[in-house]
């Protein structure tokens, strides 16, 4: 990124106050100012993971896997350089927990993900919300939503019940707890959505300007232009573009 | 693996409904028909067109307009003698050239104001109530059993909520030809993955076709077991789908740094999740990749099973152009709009992609999962 970049011609906050700091109108409810402070913390090591993504010219969107206080996994997409349309932040991060190793032994059982939680900038999309689900997280924070691949409330709801509609008169038979509702229930993750949204945008936004420049024929200046407000949140983050998460 | 076809039982192309066409096939409306005299049909249409501009609004272009009397469904013959009956008691007295018509939904007109618009050419005049499907039928088989079930209905070749018909037979013709071959070789790989203990029952074979020659690109057998401890369930990322779209875009690395001198890409070995490397015989398959290929652009996938929620989406991401399965997975297929979970990733228009989509059945193999259990992800 250059000098020039509209981010940093942006004069800093006064020191006095903290520089204002997106989360989730829920979070400020229900939980401690530490709480918060960890969680945005585990989210700003994602974002630069995302910003490392955008200097090698891909999507940015980064990840990082906590298990106990610990941050065990980090991951950026890769779809460009690997030619592979899958390589989303998520399967990375998971590929460097299953590489590590204490000797010859792997230092991670597959067991030890389901006790971790994943910090994502970008809502996970259908196909990484299924992995997860698969191997079996926790819990999941993600900065902002994904309207158009999203498969933890953006398009698809996996994280609950594998996306399956209720209703169709199943509900009735499937009290909570039940063996059928264990069925579909037992690989259900915590989602929570908006933390740090507005830069996991503006990574997205320097992203598409970056790659039109790129791009043989540009196209038209006004869209070159850097957008830097970002719309009020909502109930969750929005943000439309996130594909490679 | 494959008795059902080694019994001699023809399988055949079975294109999967969308979310869109499940979620309308059976939305009906009430209508109003009427009995009226042959010589009257161009009367009665100008009165209703009078009375209800425009049909209301709503689209009948798929029903038969006027059905003659003994071609309607029994159960609307049977309503209609039976308010016959009610207006005017006594023996039957139908005249033998009579026509039903459809004069319009009962919520764009009411029943009074019909029977006064109609008695100039039926008297008296024998409204009915009856449903007719709200939508076009999107294929034959859909058309005639609402024919028998509904009102006649018309068939048109065409789909508002998925691909249209002539792209889907045309399709079919292509894949006609070959999908048994590439089956065989799907199901080698999967047979291949459960003997060594590398994997499931579970394989997919990746094919481009271009001016109608089609070769194999990527063969993958599942390779969930693999370095992988059995404690858990499988590592999810060396699904045979995944390990497949790997297979091709190692070829495009290759490609391009064939062509560009490229040469600075290092991707990890297989020691992570990935399992991105052929390992069994019958997944050595290096034909090269086309010159102009982006990811797996327009490839076709050929699978065993209905690929998982985490597959599907994968093959949506690769942007490949047509999928068909052997068996369904309908607690766990992503594919699916009328499994247990209904995604129907194939043709969503949330998605960015869209491709084309069938079961390959051979009508018998369509309960069991073969191999597998009915609660795995394929
Ligand atoms: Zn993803
Ligand atoms: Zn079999
Ligand atoms: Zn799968």
């Amino acid at each position: 990124m250059g000098d020039d970049s509209p981010l940093t011609s942006k004069s800093p906050p006064p020191p006095s106050t903290p520089p204002p700091v997106s989360i989730p109108k829920s979070a400020s409810q229900c939980m401690t100012p530490s709480e918060i402070s960890t969680h945005v913390q585990f989210m700003r090591e994602a974002l630069s993971m995302a910003d490392l993504a955008l200097q090698t010219s891909e999507t940015p969107v980064g990840c990082v896997f906590v298990h106990r206080g610990r941050i065990i996994g980090r991951g950026m997409n890769a779809t460009n350089r690997t030619r592979n349309g899958t390589r989303h932040a998520e399967f990375l991060a998971l590929d460097e927990i299953m590489r590590a190793r204490d000797g010859k032994k792997p230092r991670y059982a597959p067991e030890t993900l389901r006790e971790c939680d994943l910090y994502v900038t970008v809502e996970p999309c259908i196909m990484c919300a299924s992995l997860l689900r698969q191997v079996g997280i926790r819990k999941v924070f993600f900065g902002a939503a994904n309207e158009k691949f999203g498969g933890t409330g953006g398009v698809l709801s996996i994280h609950v019940g594998n996306g399956r509609k209720a209703g169709d008169g199943v509900e009735g038979v499937e009290v909570e707890g039940g063996e059928e509702w264990e069925r579909w229930h037992r690989d259900d993750y915590e989602v929570s959505g908006g933390w740090l949204r507005e830069e996991a945008i503006v990574l997205l936004r320097r992203f598409y300007v970056q790659e039109n420049d790129r791009a043989p024929e540009p196209r038209s200046k006004k869209d070159r232009v850097l957008k830097l407000e970002v719309e009020p949140m909502g109930e969750e983050g929005k943000m439309g573009d996130g594909s490679a998460s | 693996m494959d008795y059902e076809s080694a019994a001699g039982n023809k399988s055949r192309l079975v294109p999967l409904k969308t979310t869109l066409e499940v979620e309308t096939r059976d939305r009906v409306i009430n209508v109003y028909v009427n009995a009226i005299p042959v010589k009257q049909a161009s009367n009665a249409l100008s009165i209703i067109r009078r009375l209800i501009p425009n049909d209301g609004g709503l689209d009948l272009q798929h029903l038969r307009r006027f059905v003659k009397y003994d071609d309607a469904p029994p159960h609307v013959r049977a309503s209609i003698s039976e308010t016959r009956s009610l207006v005017t008691p006594g023996p039957e007295n139908e005249t033998p050239k009579e026509l039903i018509f459809i004069a319009g939904s009962v919520d764009s007109i009411s029943k009074e104001s019909l029977i006064e618009g109609l008695s100039s050419i039926s008297n008296p005049v024998c409204i009915c109530s009856i449903q007719v499907p709200l939508l076009a039928p999107t294929s034959h088989e859909q058309a005639a059993f609402w024919t028998s079930r509904y009102w006649p209905t018309v068939y048109k070749k065409s789909n508002p909520f998925g691909p249209h018909p002539s792209i889907v037979s045309r399709a079919e013709e292509d894949i006609n030809e070959d999908v048994e071959k590439w089956m065989a070789l799907a199901d080698g790989a999967a047979q291949e993955a459960r003997a060594t203990g590398s994997g499931e029952d579970i394989g997919v074979v990746i094919v481009t076709r271009k001016n109608g020659i089609a070769r194999p690109v990527a063969i993958a057998g599942d390779a969930r077991w693999l370095d992988w401890p059995h404690s858990s369930r499988g590592n999810v990322a060396a699904h045979a789908t995944l390990r497949a779209i790997a297979m091709v875009a190692d070829g495009l690395r290759a490609r391009d740094e064939d062509q560009q001198g490229v040469s600075d890409i290092t991707i990890p070995a297989d020691t992570g999740i990935f399992r991105d490397q052929p390992r069994m015989p019958t997944e050595q398959c290096r034909s090269p990749i086309d010159d102009d290929g982006y990811l797996c652009h327009d490839l076709e996938i050929y699978c065993t099973h209905e690929p998982c929620v985490m597959c599907s989406m994968a093959i949506v991401h690769s942007r490949f152009g047509r999928v068909v399965f052997r068996r369904r997975m309908p607690s766990t297929g992503g594919l699916c709009s009328d499994g247990e979970l209904g995604h129907g990733l194939f043709w969503r228009k949330e998605l960015n992609w869209t491709l084309l989509a069938w079961h390959w059945s051979s009508g018998t193999d369509s309960i069991g999962t073969c191999g597998v259990e009915s609660d795995l992800h394929a």
